[in-house]
């Protein structure tokens, strides 16, 4: 069994307990006001990145990523997954201070992100099929209910309405294939899963590699990959941009764990053409979303676009994972990165909403006078998206390709992952620097200052501080990166 | 160390090294915030927080002056192998302190200056910025992280240079009206920045272009490791790749340091307030040029050892500063603006330098060469800065940049006249008793007993533009202090302002560096001496240069009884008698004004025409201009006309649409509709799990 002290189940109930009980106390409460609740969370989800990092300092995390018999795992991998999400959930609650300022159920809305938080971090953690699909569908159910939050805006519900409706198939899809699983190799392990496939006699193999197809298609749906994305734009757009900012910086993130724990590892197992297969989907992935992007007029459709392009690239690292050793490391690295900078985006665009109630890119005109440090904020991010030295996103956009280039050694066609990806984030200036010129080069309707709220201020500069930080020295976090890798070599032989 | 509660990884010693570039932009920082709260403190902060890196850097002095060298390395981006480092041996330390004093003084300087301009929080954010990325130049390890303070530099040189971005006429340099091969010569602020950051940006191109040629044969960015390991060396230079490297890197210092031929963005650079040229002529920027080749010279010069020539890269910076030194010398004696002679001036002594670094590679004496060129560093370091500020003072009084403006001031400033005299009498290099005496000395003993094929015709050059830089100071310190009061002045006065002496905290600072020219002038041969028996035990331990060490004093004579034991009488010779001439000649036109300079030159045709071809800058900028500037616009305008509108722009059409049909049918599948989309994500599990079957 797992130990009670474990990260998993401390962060669980850190999280659980003040999820539960923030409802309760807004029961209990007579005077409304928000603020109350927000702090609480903020205070849990802090307190849970506190505990990750004392248990990595006090060494009482697995250094790297192993199997094991139980259904959850104390490792480095769930630990880096789990800082990324905990980062992400607090710029996301202290983003919505002020964004659900005299809106209604603000318990409930803070509630459901602890929730939906656990979620998550379950995922990285889990090492048994069953246990990833519960922490899943914990992760998904409350992000159904927050994207249609906005009860009255037909928008919103739509957008929890295509959601949702995407997210039950995908979740019968992944249930399909753990079954199959489960039928094929007795066990929902995922060790004895992967073992399993890997002694599978030849005539099963097609139903095996059924499996690892369903799950692509059932965890695709929530990385954004093409073509699972139709969902996407329409839900990030109509949902608060908040929780847009959640979904795209957070839940992604959880499928990507999901990816890592299972369609990797099983795919080696199998030995197939899967490097290609993943390697044409990030292709088409990435350009789909970058082409398509450039035509959004609307803020969060255009951010909706181009957190699919950037799914795209860090499926190159995935794709190169088993022939070059910096693929999942530099996959690691950008989705830490990607979190920070989309969930900045996305908040910096909930910000415009709060004071000026506009998302169209014609109405931000001259925001760099209006709004100067959200302005300032969305522009860092923007440029550290587009892999705009010396910002983050350079550096692990830089090893990402720096994988492919790297793998082309044994594959003769993975150099060319890295020339559609640098073709592609210059595709992807085209529409950041867009947005960019709009804000600063153009004038708007007025110079005005605005009062820019504070809660999103406190979110632009703690993320301007990261992105540069990061940029500027980059090597604590690529070596946590390369500590959390899975060591393949622990994997059953097979080849 | 125990002093901290937990391992930083190094000690006190190696913190003292970062905190040097660290604290003032830690300034740069804060300063933004700090004018929040009142704008004149930003000054303060910036003034305390040069002391507190200047206290740094003197803290580092006496193991320095040991030859103790502090190395100390970070992993920064380690999965290509990069680290980021500290290196303060000795001749980083002292041109720390160097940089780290004098821009403390003239930091304190500005904030009597630049009092009630609006534009405080700005200035001293660049003034500070400007500082560490100096510091990171001098305080590098290595090539890259040294770039990164170099383009730190170059961009707030253009931030300080335009720093008064309205263009204001008063703020412009150069004569209105006034044109050259029918280029106007007057510049404004904003333009001057913007020449200085593109003719700088020649030379960095160059430069980043010699570094990654080194980077490819050694694997390494590291000055050390470089040292230890030269096998790339004879990798490159079997393929004739060592010398262009070395000469794309010195491009780099060419820009920097106004050298010729990019020598041309250093005179407009007097757009910037006084207290930025003072900073970029003494202490920072053109001196980063200075450093760079002392940071390589001896890394190419030891390369003799394993049998690599390095002679043609030694030439080139010996005539590249040759020629600078006596190009700007000529142009600096006939310009009417005080601060352009001042920098035509800076060009020149950097020259200098340069001469006595390239020269010191081409003798076998690579000590005395080098120690006299850092040393003229040092002593040009101090007066420049001193002229400079006093120079602003006197504009901040006079209201105008032309000398003709000013006259008989010796009544009214009598410090600043002292102490221009004494910074003055540096630059001239007035014998025994400035420290610009006995630099310039150690440069023309360098020069003569290199014994190379170029030293005669270097060391008259070196001459004749010492008895030049003689006179065009005696001049500018006779046209604004001697002769009478200028009309301009006696329009200031009828309009009731008073001519005054300046506040303390402007006359302080350069009063200061005035005195220790004379100072350390007094015993400059002693100190001169120190420097070389450091430099030698430096050069010996850490590049293997051997070298004559007492060399100087048994080769030459003992002069006056001993005083002047170690100075080559041929030299001395030549530097007394350039002072005497220089000064002699300045001292019958500007100061006793027995004959009248105008009329002298009007007086002959020749001299006429000598005057006009330098006061129209030996009409290099023009030729600069035309070149590079008229001529590719003129260019790009037919191409614009001819090639683009007729050939691109059918052709354009092609990629454009096609991105744009892209988007739209990409656009087109997003519909809307939940049963197309479900469609969709039932035909993508199939197609995935047929790439899965290939």
């Amino acid at each position: 069994m797992i130990e009670f002290t474990s990260t998993p189940i401390l962060l669980t109930l850190i999280l659980g307990a003040v999820g539960v009980i923030i409802p309760v106390i807004s029961v209990a409460r007579k005077e409304k006001g928000s603020s109350l609740y927000g702090a609480i969370t903020f205070g849990a989800l802090l307190s849970a990145i506190g505990v990750v990092i004392y248990q990595i300092l006090a060494k009482n995390v697995t250094p790297s990523a192993i199997f094991s018999q139980n259904v959850l795992v104390d490792d480095r991998f769930g630990s880096f997954f789990a800082i990324a999400m905990l980062i992400v959930g607090i710029m996301t609650t202290v983003g919505s201070f002020n964004y659900m300022r005299g809106r209604a159920n603000p318990a409930v809305y803070y509630s459901l992100i602890l929730l939906s938080s656990i979620g998550m971090i379950l995922i990285a953690y889990s090492t048994d099929l069953v246990m990833l699909f519960v922490a899943w569908e914990l992760m998904s159910i409350p992000t159904y209910v927050l994207a249609g939050y906005l009860k009255k805006d037909p928008a919103s519900n739509e957008a929890a309405i295509k959601y949702f409706l995407f997210g039950a198939l995908s979740s019968g899809i992944i249930i399909y294939g753990i079954s199959i699983a489960y039928g094929l190799t007795g066990s929902t392990n995922i060790e004895q899963v992967i073992t399993g496939f890997s002694k599978l006699s030849p005539d099963m193999i097609p139903l095996a590699i059924l499996a690892v197809g369903m799950f692509i298609a059932g965890f695709g749906f929530k990385i954004g990959l093409v073509p699972f994305h139709m969902w996407l734009p329409d839900t990030y757009e109509g949902s608060p941009p908040t929780i847009a900012a959640l979904l795209a910086a957070g839940t992604k993130k959880a499928g990507f764990a999901a990816v890592l724990r299972v369609i990797i590892m099983g795919a080696i197992a199998l030995n197939l053409h899967w490097a290609f297969a993943l390697a044409v989907i990030a292709v088409v992935t990435m350009t789909v979303g970058n082409l398509t992007a450039i035509k959004q007029r609307n803020l969060t459709r255009m951010l909706a676009y181009s957190s699919i392009g950037q799914a795209g690239y860090i499926l190159i690292g995935l794709s190169v994972a088993p022939v070059s050793p910096i693929g999942i490391q530099a996959a690691l690295f950008h989705i830490l990165n990607h979190s920070v900078m989309k969930a900045a985006a996305f908040i910096a665009v909930a910000g415009i909403v709060t004071t000026l109630g506009v998302t169209h890119i014609e109405k931000i005109k001259g925001l760099g006078k209006r709004m100067p440090i959200t302005a300032l904020g969305l522009t860092i991010s923007l440029l550290a998206l587009a892999g705009v030295p010396p910002l983050n996103g350079f550096w692990s956009k830089l090893m990402l390709f720096g994988s492919a280039i790297d793998a082309g050694r044994t594959l003769s066609w993975a150099p060319y992952l890295a020339v559609a990806g640098v073709l592609n984030s210059a595709l992807s200036l085209a529409y950041y620097g867009w947005i960019i010129r709009k804000m600063y080069f153009e004038e708007g309707e007025s110079n005005k200052r605005l009062k820019e709220p504070k809660s999103i201020i406190a979110v632009m500069i703690f993320s301007i501080i990261f992105m540069v930080g990061i940029g500027l020295y980059p090597d604590p976090v690529i070596q946590f990166a390369k500590s959390a890798v899975p060591i393949l070599s622990g994997l059953p032989a097979i080849h | 160390m125990a002093i901290l509660p937990f391992d930083l990884g190094f000690g006190l010693g190696a913190l003292r090294v970062w905190g040097i570039w660290i604290l003032p932009f830690v300034a740069a920082l804060i300063i933004p915030a700090v004018a929040k709260g009142s704008k004149r403190a930003t000054g303060w902060v910036a003034v305390a927080f040069a002391l507190a890196s200047a206290v740094s850097a003197l803290s580092l002095l006496p193991s320095a002056l040991g030859n103790h060298e502090i190395h100390n390395q970070i992993p920064w981006i380690s999965s290509i192998g990069l680290k980021a480092g500290v290196l303060a041996d000795p001749l980083a330390v002292i041109m720390s302190n160097v940089v780290a004093w004098i821009s403390f003084l003239i930091f304190v300087y500005s904030t009597g200056y630049m009092k009630g301009d609006k534009d405080l929080t700005r200035f001293f954010f660049w003034m500070a910025f400007f500082l560490g990325s100096m510091q990171l130049i001098v305080l590098s390890d290595n090539f890259l992280q040294l770039f990164f303070g170099w383009e730190g530099v170059g961009l707030a040189s253009y931030a300080l240079v335009g720093f008064w971005y309205k263009d204001k006429k008063k703020d412009h340099v150069g004569i209105e009206g006034r044109h050259v091969l029918g280029l106007m010569d007057y510049y404004s602020p904003t333009h001057s920045g913007m020449k200085a950051f593109i003719m700088t940006k020649v030379g960095d191109v160059m430069m980043l272009a010699g570094m990654f040629l080194i980077f490819a044969f050694a694997g390494t960015f590291g000055f050390r490791e470089l040292t230890a390991n030269t096998s790339w060396a004879t990798a490159m230079a079997s393929q004739h790749l060592l010398i262009p490297a070395a000469v794309l890197l010195f491009g780099g210092a060419i820009g920097k340091s106004a050298q010729f031929p990019l020598n041309e963005w250093l005179l407009e650079a007097m757009t910037g307030p006084t207290a930025v040229s003072a900073l970029i002529h003494a202490a920072t920027m053109v001196k980063a040029g200075v450093f760079l080749v002392a940071r390589l010279a001896p890394l190419f010069f030891a390369l003799a050892a394993i049998g690599i020539n390095m002679d043609q890269f030694f030439e080139v910076i010996a005539w590249v500063g040759a020629i600078t030194a006596l190009l700007l010398a000529t142009q600096g004696m006939v310009h009417p603006e005080i601060k352009k002679v001042l920098a035509y001036s800076t060009g020149s002594q950097i020259g200098y330098m340069m001469m006595a670094l390239g020269v010191a590679g081409l003798s076998k004496q690579f000590v005395d060469g080098y120690t006299a060129g850092f040393f003229h560093l040092i002593s040009h370091a101090m007066f420049k800065a001193s002229l400079f500020m006093a120079a602003g003072s006197i504009l901040h009084v006079v209201g105008s940049r032309f000398m003709t403006d000013m006259g008989g001031l010796r009544k009214y400033m009598k410090k600043t006249y002292v102490f221009m005299w004494a910074a003055g009498l540096g630059l001239m290099g007035a014998p025994f008793i400035t420290t610009g005496f006995w630099s310039k000395d150690a440069i023309f003993a360098a020069v003569y007993e290199s014994g190379n094929t170029w030293a005669l015709p270097l060391f008259a050059i070196a001459v004749i533009t010492a008895v030049i830089t003689a006179f065009y100071t005696t001049r500018m310190i006779g046209l604004v202090f001697f002769g009478d009061k200028s009309k301009h002045i006696e329009e200031l006065e009828k309009e009731g302002h008073h001519i005054h002496e300046t506040s303390p905290s402007m006359w302080i600072p350069y009063g200061i560096l005035a005195v220790l020219t004379i100072g350390v002038g007094v015993m400059g041969l002693a100190f001169e001496h120190q420097i070389h028996d450091l430099f030698v035990n430096y050069l010996g331990s850490t590049f293997g240069i051997t070298s004559n060490v007492g060399a100087v004093a048994t080769e030459s004579q003992p002069l006056l009884g001993g005083l002047l034991q170690g100075v080559n009488p041929i030299a001395l010779v030549a530097s007394l008698s350039a002072f005497a001439i220089g000064f002699g000649l300045g001292y019958v036109f500007y100061i006793g004004r027995f004959a009248d300079p105008v009329k002298f030159v009007n007086s002959n045709i020749l001299f006429y025409a000598i005057h006009k071809f330098f006061l129209n800058r030996w009409y290099l900028n023009a030729l600069i201009y035309w070149g590079f500037v008229v001529a590719p616009l003129y260019i790009a305008r037919g191409i614009y006309k001819y090639f683009e509108n007729f050939v691109l722009e059918g052709f354009n059409v092609v990629p454009e649409k096609t991105m744009a049909g892209g988007a739209r049918i990409m656009q087109a599948t997003q519909t809307g509709v939940s049963q197309s989309y479900l469609y969709i994500f039932g035909v993508g599990i199939l197609v995935v799990v047929f790439l899965l079957l290939i």
